[in-house]
C-alpha cells in the first residue's frame, strides 16, 4: 500500500487541529495500523500499539456495520470517565484518532475533525492523481509531463533500488533472527 | 502489500502467525520478542482472554534497521485460533505480506490443523490473494509431543507445497528459523 499522505503537507493540518481543539493526542494512521502523523502528547501513550489496536478495532467495526446493512461506520466514539477517543475514517486507507479530556468539547472535536479530514482527503486525492498521471505518461511516452519527472525524481531521491534493498534486508534478517545455541 | 512511505522513509511489512487454537502462535511471538535486542523491538501487546487464549491479537513491531535511508519494519501479529473468532481472524489477514502457519503436532489435533489451514486459504481468497503466489511457511510445532504427526503429512492432505520447519516454541527450537524463512520469502518477493 502506498502512502498518499505527504508528511510536509499533512503534519501542519494535524498540528493545526491540535492547536484548535486542544486534545491530548492526535494520530493519523493507516488501516494497517501504521502512524502517518502525530501531534500533542505522544510520549505518555504508546502510539505504535495504539495505532495497531485501533486499526484492528476499526476493521472489526466495519464487519459489524455490514451485519446491520451499513457499508461502514465513519465515526467511533469511546467514552471514558476522564478521557475519550474520537476515531474517524478519513479515506478508505486512513483514520484519525483524537484522544481528549473535556467531553463538553465533543461537538467541536467532531466539527474540526471533519474539516481537517476534508483537507487530508484533498491532499491524498491530489497525490493519487499525480500517480495516475505518471502511470499514464509511462504508458504513453509521447504525452510525458512534469508529473512523471517528479515521480522519477522522488524515487531517485529515495535512493532505493530493489536488488540492493533485498541484499541489505536479507543480510539484516540473518543478523537479527539468530538462533541461540 | 507493504506500507511504503517515500516521504517518511519507511517500509513496513506485516507477518501474521496463523493456526488452530493453542498451537503456539503467541509462544512463537513471545520467544522472538524476548530474543531480540531492546532497541529493535517495540512493546508486545497481548490481548488475552481469561483463559489465557488470544481473543483479538498479539502484536509487536520490530525494527529491521535502516536500508538506503529507509526504516524497515516488520509488524508481527497473531490471530485468535479458536473456531468462534473466525471474523477476527479474517480481519488480521488484511494487508498481510506473509503468513506463518503454526500447526500442532499432537495427532489428536490433525484435523484441526487441516480445518484451520483451509479457513486461512478461504480468508486469503476473500482478500483476492492467490495462496500459491503468497509467502507461507508451515511450522510443525510441539515436535516434542509423543507420536507427533509426520512432517509432510499436512501438505499431503492439503495438496500444497510450502516450506516447512519443525519447532518446539516453548524452548525456542525452530522459532528463529521460522521467522527468518518467512522474512526472507517476503523480501525476495518484494518489488518497489
Amino acid at each position: 500500500m502506498k502512502d498518499y499522505f505527504i508528511k510536509e503537507k499533512v503534519d501542519p493540518i494535524i498540528s493545526g487541529l491540535c492547536r484548535d481543539i486542544k486534545p491530548i493526542t492526535i494520530l493519523l494512521i493507516t488501516k494497517q495500523g501504521t502512524v502517518i502523523s502525530e501531534a500533542g502528547d505522544t510520549k505518555s501513550i504508546n502510539t505504535t500499539a495504539m495505532a495497531a489496536l485501533t486499526a484492528g478495532m476499526f476493521s472489526a467495526t466495519r464487519e459489524v456495520a455490514k451485519m446491520v446493512g451499513e457499508q461502514q461506520f465513519s465515526i467511533l466514539l469511546q467514552q471514558g470517565e476522564k478521557r475519550h477517543i474520537h476515531i474517524s475514517l478519513v479515506t478508505e486507507d486512513a483514520m484519525m484518532i483524537i484522544v481528549f479530556e473535556d467531553y463538553r468539547r465533543i461537538g467541536m472535536v467532531r466539527v474540526e475533525a471533519k474539516k481537517a479530514g476534508t483537507r487530508l482527503i484533498d491532499i491524498a486525492m491530489a497525490e493519487k492523481a499525480k500517480d495516475t498521471d505518471a502511470a499514464f505518461a509511462a504508458h504513453h511516452p509521447s504525452t510525458s509531463t512534469n508529473t512523471n519527472e517528479n515521480q522519477d525524481a522522488r524515487n531517485k531521491d529515495g535512493k532505493i533500488s530493489t536488488p540492493e534493498f533485498k541484499e541489505y534486508a536479507l543480510n539484516l534478517i540473518d543478523q537479527i533472527f539468530v538462533t541461540k545455541t | 502489500m507493504p506500507y511504503i512511505s517515500y516521504d517518511k522513509k519507511e517500509i513496513s511489512f506485516k507477518i501474521v502467525y496463523y493456526g488452530p487454537g493453542m498451537s503456539g502462535k503467541t509462544t512463537n511471538l513471545m520467544y522472538i520478542h524476548n530474543s531480540l535486542a531492546e532497541n529493535l523491538r517495540g512493546e508486545l501487546v497481548s490481548l488475552d482472554t481469561e483463559e489465557e487464549r488470544t481473543l483479538f491479537f498479539d502484536f509487536f513491531p520490530l525494527e529491521l534497521g535502516q536500508i538506503a535511508g529507509y526504516d524497515v519494519k516488520f509488524n508481527l501479529y497473531t490471530i485468535p485460533g479458536q473456531i468462534y473468532y473466525e471474523a477476527s481472524r479474517k480481519l488480521m489477514l488484511e494487508g498481510a505480506d506473509g503468513v506463518v502457519f503454526v500447526a500442532d503436532s499432537n495427532p489428536l489435533r490433525f484435523d484441526r490443523n487441516i480445518t484451520s489451514y483451509e479457513m486461512m486459504l478461504d480468508n486469503l481468497a476473500s482478500y483476492h490473494i492467490d495462496a500459491e503466489q503468497f509467502p507461507i511457511v508451515l511450522q510443525y510445532n510441539k515436535r516434542d509431543f509423543p507420536d507427533a504427526i509426520e512432517r509432510g503429512s499436512l501438505e499431503k492432505v492439503l495438496e500444497i507445497q510450502v516450506p516447512s520447519l519443525e519447532a518446539v516454541a516453548t524452548s525456542g527450537e525452530g522459532v528463529m528459523e521460522t521467522i527468518r524463512t518467512i522474512s526472507k520469502m517476503i523480501i525476495e518477493g518484494f518489488e518497489l
